[in-house]
């Protein structure tokens, strides 16, 4: 039992930490803000989560803890990630690549000069 | 088993911090604030997620608690950042 818990955490942290290393290197490469929001909104959040879920496994004792703030961090994430999206667009930061700006007509933007 | 797992926990923990290092060299390179909050999200969760590596290896669950509120806080700063990124005022 006990190396068979060793053996799941242990293939949960490779998978966590290569998901966290995704995020990282969309967030280098990625041209603007929105684009890096994907990589950093989803796949560092998800790193984060199968961390979480090795730390539960190991210490199955405080097990509600990791799954507490698992939950919190799949609740949370997304609303941060929105609003910095909208924060960045209502601050009138360009978008890269070709221009398809759904919210353009229904959205007044600042002027990029005040970011 | 024991030292193979204690060994992948050191070499995630390794990476975490080469990755933090990372990001906030790409923050500090980035053109525009919202980039910057951006990277200063990244940033915390994978601070977090360094404190909750440290919590394995010193196999003490009080890490899990202060990786709560880390998060809380982190998420709490980004959104108020935001704000204030978005219409010059936070309240």
């Amino acid at each position: 039992m006990e190396t068979l818990q060793q053996v799941i955490a242990m293939i949960l942290l490779v998978l966590g930490t290569f998901l966290s290393l995704v995020g990282v290197i969309g967030f280098i490469r990625l041209p603007d803000v929105y684009t890096r929001l994907h990589a950093t909104g989803k796949v560092s959040v998800f790193g984060l989560v199968f961390l979480l879920l090795a730390v539960s496994i190991l210490t199955p004792l405080t097990a509600w803890k990791g799954i507490l703030l698992i939950f919190f961090v799949l609740l949370a994430s997304p609303a941060v990630s929105h609003s910095i999206a909208s924060a960045a667009y209502k601050a009138g930061v360009p978008l890269a690549g070709p221009k398809r700006d759904d919210l353009k007509s229904k959205l007044e933007r600042g002027s990029d000069k005040d970011v | 088993m024991q030292t193979i797992l204690n060994i992948v926990i050191w070499v995630v923990l390794a990476l975490h911090l080469i990755m933090i290092l990372v990001a906030a060299w790409r923050t500090w390179r980035s053109e525009n604030s919202a980039a910057r909050l951006v990277g200063l999200d990244v940033a915390s969760t994978l601070t977090t997620a360094v404190l909750i590596l440290v919590g394995i290896i010193g196999n003490n669950s009080l890490f899990l608690d202060v990786a709560i509120v880390t998060t809380a806080l982190g998420y709490l700063a980004t959104v108020t950042i935001a704000k204030f990124i978005s219409d010059q005022r936070v309240f």
